[in-house]
């Protein structure tokens, strides 16, 4: 699981070789030297390395020993490799379940999510109707609300409703930043697809509903595929809320537990087991990025408005 | 179940090329005009019970005096108290503090941010096609990184005992006092210094990547007639590269406002989830006083600044992104 992550300092020596090639000679234009390009390339680098280096010292710090951790003249490379920092993860008896949560929480919110933020889309790219133009502002003015502004009233309401310590009040919660997020990316999907496709599936004897499923759903796919990805990362990152609203009760999600397991005064200086911790939390999220990493940068940089 | 019974109808009427937009049906349902109204019902439901009555609920709790969980468990026993809770937050030194502390962090960040992923952006543009894939590869790992998370990463870099920071400063200077030096002991390193690290590491992949992406849209054929025409590299830059990207500068920067505005879990959790009074920026002390103190009604004009104070910078943004969303269409 872990030999994700470190492929990300690798990477700088596996790619070394090409570097030889002159074959960017063709492309270079007025003015810029083969000098130049080298003294680009190593701020590029140095940055690269800047960048990957937190990433790199956590996950060397869950393999370190305790002897390690505690020096005070940390080591750039592990003396020897230690696993007792994972152990203490998996003998934590609140881990598992907290994992458990969050998968519910996340599936749930992307389903619903997506599939209430698609039949939106669907109506605001292909019908015209009166309040049209006055949905597509709301959702766009409803992206700017601070979640934290709107912290206390949904617990208040959630508390009300007694719904404060179950994971369907907070995937309910989430769909404060899935759907208008879904409606805005789906919709340019939707509008891209010509309506004489549907139109033909009509005459070709498709009922309406048919010409739904059968042209529109399967040609919106990559757009399902990414707003689902970013529903994803947010419910499983998302951490105010969800400690807000579970707080009350014995659940918990992975992030909440990765707070009180670090705060507790026996962890709070293990940084081994914590910097594990957030790493085996982080796993399902950095996966995505490494499967969908096109269609996710694509996906939330171009139809991004939040993120 | 009406959605097949009306099917059957709409079979037979449909056979002609129907265009989508007026389909000649019958029925309550099929009657054209309501279908997109139904399929907004779900989204419209959605919204008004997670955003719309929350919302409602904040202004109404802002004008009550809840400030203890038993008045929350006991409606009956609140009162209205008119502008008294406003009075209250706005005389406060502590909430002005905390006001200005975060417009000047916000600042820094967004700044900083904006700034420093341009330059890698461009930077981008220039390095071998190698580099450019590695230094995008390691922003998507950054960027995969939950927030929580990084708050935690740079916490163990700046620790004062075995933090790496520490070291690194004391290999570099030679100067053994760097190895116990406390980052976070005076809140104004812990929290401009640090605590903007965390932010701006977080931030930037999704800058760098989007800024780089929008450069590509730049026209060669435009630079080098800009060149031709004698313009020196920043001229070019100014009168050409700007104007192209900047829907997504407009965008970045607003973006970057809202998330950095109201940050909270970095803070949190760089803190050790006790953040001091003086990492208290608006979305640390909303949670203090909010969650923490259950002083509810107090948080809700808190947040209620807060949601204006970011209309007013963001109504600029609005306005961008209706155009631009008017030309999509």
């Amino acid at each position: 699981m872990t030999d994700v992550l470190p492929t990300a300092p690798e990477a700088q020596q596996s790619a070394l070789p090409p570097v030889k090639k002159p074959k960017k000679s063709k492309e270079t234009e007025v003015g810029r030297s083969g000098a130049m390009t080298w003294v680009w390339n190593t701020i590029a680098l140095l940055i690269a390395v800047v960048m990957a280096f937190p990433i790199y010292w956590m996950v060397l710090t869950t393999f370190k020993t305790n002897k390690d951790l505690i020096s005070q003249d940390p080591t750039f490379w592990p003396s020897s490799l230690s696993f007792d920092s994972y152990k203490t993860i998996f003998d934590d008896k609140d881990f598992l379940p907290a994992l458990q949560n969050t998968l519910i929480l996340t599936l749930g919110a992307v389903v619903l999510g997506v599939a209430v933020g698609f039949l939106a889309a669907v109506a605001v790219a292909r019908f015209n109707f009166r309040g049209r133009s006055f949905f597509i502002v709301t959702m766009l003015v409803v992206q700017m609300v601070p979640l934290m502004a709107i912290l206390i009233p949904l617990f208040v309401v959630m508390n009300s409703a007694g719904m404060t310590g179950s994971l369907v009040g907070v995937i309910l919660a989430y769909l404060v930043f899935t759907v208008p997020y879904v409606i805005w990316t789906l919709r340019s999907f939707i509008v891209n697809i010509p309506a004489e496709l549907d139109e033909a599936a009509m005459v070709d004897g498709c009922t309406q509903w048919g010409a739904f499923f059968r042209v529109i759903l399967p040609l919106t796919l990559p757009g399902l595929v990414t707003t689902a990805v970013y529903s994803w990362i947010q419910a499983w990152n998302e951490f105010v809320v969800a400690s807000t609203l579970l707080n009350t009760a014995g659940t918990k999600t992975s992030m909440i537990w990765l707070t009180f397991y670090s705060s507790t005064p026996t962890r709070a200086a293990d940084y081994g087991s914590q910097m594990a911790g957030g790493l085996l939390v982080s796993l399902p999220v950095i996966i995505l990025f490494v499967f969908f990493q096109k269609k996710v940068s694509a996906g939330l940089t171009a139809g991004a408005v939040k993120g | 179940m009406s959605v097949t019974t009306n099917e059957t109808v709409t079979r037979s009427e449909s056979q002609g090329p129907a265009p989508v937009k007026k389909p000649q049906r019958r029925g309550v349902f099929a009657a054209g005009q309501y279908i997109p109204y139904t399929l907004l019902l779900p989204a419209v439901l959605a919204l008004v019970g997670v955003l719309a009555y929350p919302v409602y609920r904040l202004i109404d709790l802002a004008f009550q005096n809840v400030n203890r969980y038993a008045l929350l468990a006991h409606p009956e026993r609140a009162e209205y108290i008119g502008f008294d809770g406003f009075t209250r937050v706005l005389s406060d030194n502590a909430f002005w503090e905390v006001v200005l502390r975060s417009i000047y962090f916000t600042a820094e960040l967004v700044f900083i941010s904006m700034a420093l992923s341009m330059l890698i952006a461009l930077l981008l543009n220039r390095v071998s096609n190698w580099v450019r894939v590695t230094v995008i590869t390691v922003m998507m790992f950054v960027w995969a990184i939950p927030a929580l998370v990084n708050g935690q990463i740079f916490r163990w870099l700046f620790s004062s005992n075995g933090g790496v920071v520490d070291y690194i400063a004391f290999l570099i200077t030679g100067d053994e006092t760097w190895k116990h030096y406390d980052w976070f002991a005076d809140p104004t390193v812990g929290l401009y210094v640090v605590g903007a690290a965390v932010i701006i590491w977080g931030a930037l992949p999704f800058l760098v990547l989007g800024l780089y992406a929008a450069l590509t849209q730049v026209p060669k054929e435009l630079m080098e007639a800009a060149k031709l025409d004698g313009a020196n590299p920043f001229q070019a830059f100014r009168h050409v590269t700007i104007p192209v990207i900047r829907p997504f500068l407009m965008i970045s920067a607003a973006l970057s406002f809202i998330w950095d505005f109201q940050v909270f879990a970095q803070i949190y959790s760089l803190r050790n989830a006790a953040p001091e009074p003086g990492y208290r920026t608006i979305g640390t002390y909303l949670y203090q006083q909010g969650i923490v103190s259950s002083r509810y009604s107090e948080a809700s004009v808190i947040s209620i600044v807060m949601i204006l104070m970011m209309l007013a910078v963001l109504v600029f943004y609005i306005r961008q992104m209706l155009k631009i969303g008017a030309n999509e269409r």
